[in-house]
């Protein structure tokens, strides 16, 4: 009962997943400004910490072929981008963020989590029309050409959404959210003030959360109403992708306006060579709860909303996960590191069961599997049916992480898709290229 | 994630039979980096090889009977080509260890939900043998089958079930599931070929692993504890599973009628503790073996929970649905000590173990819950969403169970979970 958009699946086999290890392989001493890791959070950084963000229209590709207009937030004047770009600040600066909007109705930014924002000068407030009702969260900046000029002092470190504040139960289903990194002072290496939450800066992910109602998105663009009782996602994202897309490096080429992947590339941990975790930010910008599910290693959940898990004594109130339940509008961050529990070793410390042959086996289902047909990490890959495409490129791991309201973990019903990406582990010695 | 102090494992560990002695249990000190994550755990010192436990697990779909006296929701339920005595269409696992080929292959159409409810030590090799039997109502599919052991440290993609990251067992054929767990708490286990279907259809079951501290540490006497806690706090007398599920009647009837689903469109209609809506929660535990089990034969873990005043009752929570529920015991207080098999505590030993009256369950969590036995007399437990208190939208059910205390001493020692 599968349903896949073999093409998709073709393309992605193809160049960009070598390329994506390629490049991952030479990844990145600490992030820097404007560098582009093909996997990984990649901020938006500026000198004087002021942004410019252009509310705009665009299309988002889905796996199963399916094309939808959105709205998002372009970086500066560039090309529209789902989600908006990442915007990393340090705790304590001023930051501007300058709002253009092209949309045909007047657009805002909240910054939920941020104290004393103004709006031109002013301090920002709710919006109402004459007869008194609420039509903005926030300051709006008019249709078509108004822009509006937010600043406020980036707050406590962690991760923060930003979000239309206008009509904000439309503009944001249809897709106008980016997140807000702010990073402790004196301390990048850390997801907020604690030592304990130092993590390795070149494994650091954002999971921003998100769904889709293709109705509601085809209404708007055809400039009709929609009836928000029918309300009903079919797409389920992260990053503005969805399975397989979600595993595609940074900036694929195929999917020019979702510029972001989701693929988790690690090491097993060892505590000389590679002791620190890694950092997964998860945001929800959706209408409800996405409880995420990764497989292979819990995590460990130190803090929420901007906030370290922490008792009023400083005590560590953080605690570990295989399920990291993501509230509508809240942020969640945690620390992850995946361990080789046996050390299996073919000569060694062989797997107690064995292999079953090919023909006693299913391989898929599906036109591609993530498993070398070989159990051990770093092993040489075995024999695989003719048709099957392997994706497995040194005998590294991979598990999944997904939604586990499953149902979400589809592309408009149909599985292996959605709400999933890959955790891929490298065996210790690396990956040659 | 697995204790640092077992790395590498088998060096470690028979270093540590050799210095320690065999059968000496001992809690060790953590160690590592700041950075390192670490929970605290005790550490079962011992020789190689490991105690063993083997099991042998079926895969295939069957009928089962929700409560009788729902409203019926046509067309869907009650499914007009279920054998008398059934109502609903299901996949499901089945245990038949013991049982020769001839017996094993007798079991296709005969699954039951939730699968069999599993318990082993810490640090025990496990093998579970998975053999698909197929569809009886549905021999056009050629499903795979898997066993995902949700929320194991799995360091393996071997043995995680994932069909498109390892293998799946076809149609006729069995593999053999190697686990050793070296962390305590309550998982889950399910199917994970078309997960969004073959989870919802029924392949669902709890799996616990029990403390190596259960045999007592310098600091903690031989006992029933939840995890490694060092300190005593996780001791229980009795314990419960619960598996908090929910029923679309129209996927299932979809899956019979050879008509497809479109999953984003879920709406479940029953409610269910251990694969049943209340009243047939409180039905005891029954023999899925034998005819004499009657209506719920396929349906053979009861949720009723007994205990003597005073004692302390374990809960395991658990939750392979797609919705958040909320589990709550009227007049009882609730500890809650883990959350997904691990204790909740930081890393650097803080408690937060939490008191309240309703404990929130999303979609593949697990929680251990203990509450102290109150005075004799019934107490009702169930989920606070009152939209689960529902059979197919109508009358009472649901996810609704009862806890019977009774004067102190009148039960005898629990011999195992849900009895
Ligand atoms: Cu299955
Ligand atoms: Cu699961």
């Amino acid at each position: 009962m599968l349903r896949l958009d073999r093409g998709r699946w073709k393309r992605l086999s193809a160049v960009p997943l070598v390329a994506a290890i390629v490049a991952v392989l030479v990844v990145p001493g600490p992030s820097q400004s404007t560098a582009s890791p093909p996997a990984g959070l990649e901020c938006l950084t500026a000198g004087d910490n002021a942004f410019e963000l252009t509310a705009t229209g665009g299309y988002a590709a889905m796996p199963d072929g399916n094309t939808i207009y959105m709205w998002s937030y372009a970086a500066g004047g560039g090309a529209f981008q789902l989600p908006g770009p990442t915007l990393c600040v340090t705790s304590g600066v001023k930051v501007t963020v300058v709002l253009h909007n092209s949309l045909p109705e007047p657009t805002s930014i909240t910054f939920p989590g941020q104290v004393q924002v103004l709006a031109d000068g002013q301090p920002a407030q709710p919006e109402t029309d004459a007869a008194g009702t609420l039509t903005s969260l926030t300051t709006t900046a008019a249709a078509n050409t108004g822009s509006v000029t937010y600043t406020f002092t980036a707050g406590p470190p962690g991760t923060y959404l930003y979000q239309s504040g206008t009509d904000a139960q439309k503009q944001v289903q249809m897709g106008l959210y980016g997140a807000l990194v702010v990073r402790p002072a004196g301390h990048p290496e850390r997801e907020n003030d604690r030592a304990d939450s130092a993590f390795d800066r070149d494994r650091e992910y954002l999971y921003l959360l998100g769904e889709i109602d293709p109705d509601l998105h085809l209404a708007v663009e055809r400039k009709r109403a929609y009836d928000f009782t029918r309300y009903k996602a079919r797409y389920f994202t992260i990053n503005g992708r969805s399975m397989p897309d979600t595993i595609a490096p940074n900036h694929a080429d195929w999917l020019p306006a979702q510029p972001y992947g989701a693929l988790i590339h690690i090491r097993p941990y060892d505590p000389v060579g590679n002791p620190k975790p890694a950092l997964i930010r998860y945001l929800n910008a959706g209408s409800v709860s996405y409880p995420f599910h990764p497989h292979g290693s819990d995590e460990q959940l130190i803090a929420r909303d901007g906030r370290p898990a922490q008792g009023p004594g400083g005590q560590d109130l953080s605690y570990s996960n295989f399920l990291i339940d993501v509230a509508p509008g809240q942020t969640v961050d945690t620390l992850m590191i995946w361990k080789d529990a046996e050390h299996w070793d073919p000569q060694g410390n062989p797997i107690p069961v064995p292999l079953p042959s090919l023909q006693d086996q299913i391989v898929g289902p599906g036109p591609e599997t993530w498993f070398a047909e070989n159990p051990y990490l770093g092993g040489e890959p075995g024999e695989l049916p003719p048709g099957v495409v392997q994706n497995n490129q040194c005998g590294e791991y991979y598990h999944v992480a997904h939604s586990h309201a499953l149902e979400q973990a589809t592309n408009y019903g149909a599985s292996f898709g959605g709400m999933m990406t890959l955790i891929r582990i490298d065996p210790p010695a690396g990956c040659p290229a | 994630m697995t204790d640092p102090v077992r790395q590498p494992s088998i060096s470690r560990r028979a270093l540590l039979a050799g210095v320690t002695g065999l059968g000496t249990w001992a809690v060790l000190p953590e160690r590592g980096s700041d950075a390192q994550l670490r929970r605290p755990a005790a550490v079962l010192p011992r020789a190689v090889p490991n105690p063993t436990a083997s099991l042998h697990l079926a895969a295939t779909d069957g009928w089962v009977s929700m409560p009788q006296g729902a409203p019926p929701i046509s067309p869907f339920w009650p499914d007009p080509l279920a054998p008398a005595g059934a109502d609903l269409y299901v996949f499901g696992f089945r245990d038949v260890t013991g049982l020769s080929a001839t017996e094993v292959t007798a079991q296709r159409g005969k699954a039951q939900i939730s699968a069999p409810l599993l318990g082993f030590d810490q640090e025990t090799d496990i093998r579970i043998t998975l053999t698909n039997l197929g569809l009886s109502v549905r021999p056009d599919l050629t499903d795979g089958h898997t066993v995902h052991w949700h929320g194991f440290r799995n360091a393996i993609p071997l043995f995680d079930g994932v069909p498109e990251l390892s293998i799946s067992v076809p149609i006729g054929r069995d593999f053999t599931y190697f686990y050793r767990p070296h962390d305590a708490g309550t998982y889950m286990y399910h199917c994970h070929f078309e997960d969004v279907e073959h989870v919802q259809m029924g392949m669902t079951g709890i799996v616990y692993v029990r403390p190596a501290q259960n045999a007592g540490t310098a600091d903690v006497p031989p006992g029933k504890y939840v995890y490694n806690d060092g300190d005593g706090t996780t001791r229980y007398d009795r314990e419960f599973a619960l598996m908090l599920t929910e029923v679309w009647a129209e996927a299932h009837y979809r899956d019979a009628h050879i008509q497809t689903t479109d999953w984003t469109d879920y709406k479940p209609s029953f409610f269910a503790f251990n694969g049943r809506c209340h009243p047939d929660t409180l039905a005891p535990n029954g023999d899925p073996m034998s005819a004499a089990a009657g209506r719920l034969r396929y349906q053979p873990i009861s949720s009723l929970i007994t205990a003597n005043a005073g004692e302390r009752v374990l809960l395991r929570l658990a939750n392979l649905g797609y919705q958040n529920h909320t589990v709550t015991a009227d007049g009882v207080d609730l500890l809650v000590v883990g959350k997904d098999a691990a204790l909740l505590r930081g890393r650097d030993g803080s408690a937060e173990y939490q008191v309240t009256n309703t404990v929130q369950i999303g979609p593949g969590e697990s929680r251990d819950v203990i509450f102290t036995a109150p005075d004799p007399g019934t107490y009702l437990l169930y989920d606070r969403d009152l939209m689960s208190l529902a059979n197919a939208g109508g009358g009472r059910g649901g996810q609704l169970t009862e806890i019977r205390v009774s004067p102190p001493g009148t039960l005898p020692a629990q011999t195992r979970a849900n009895a």
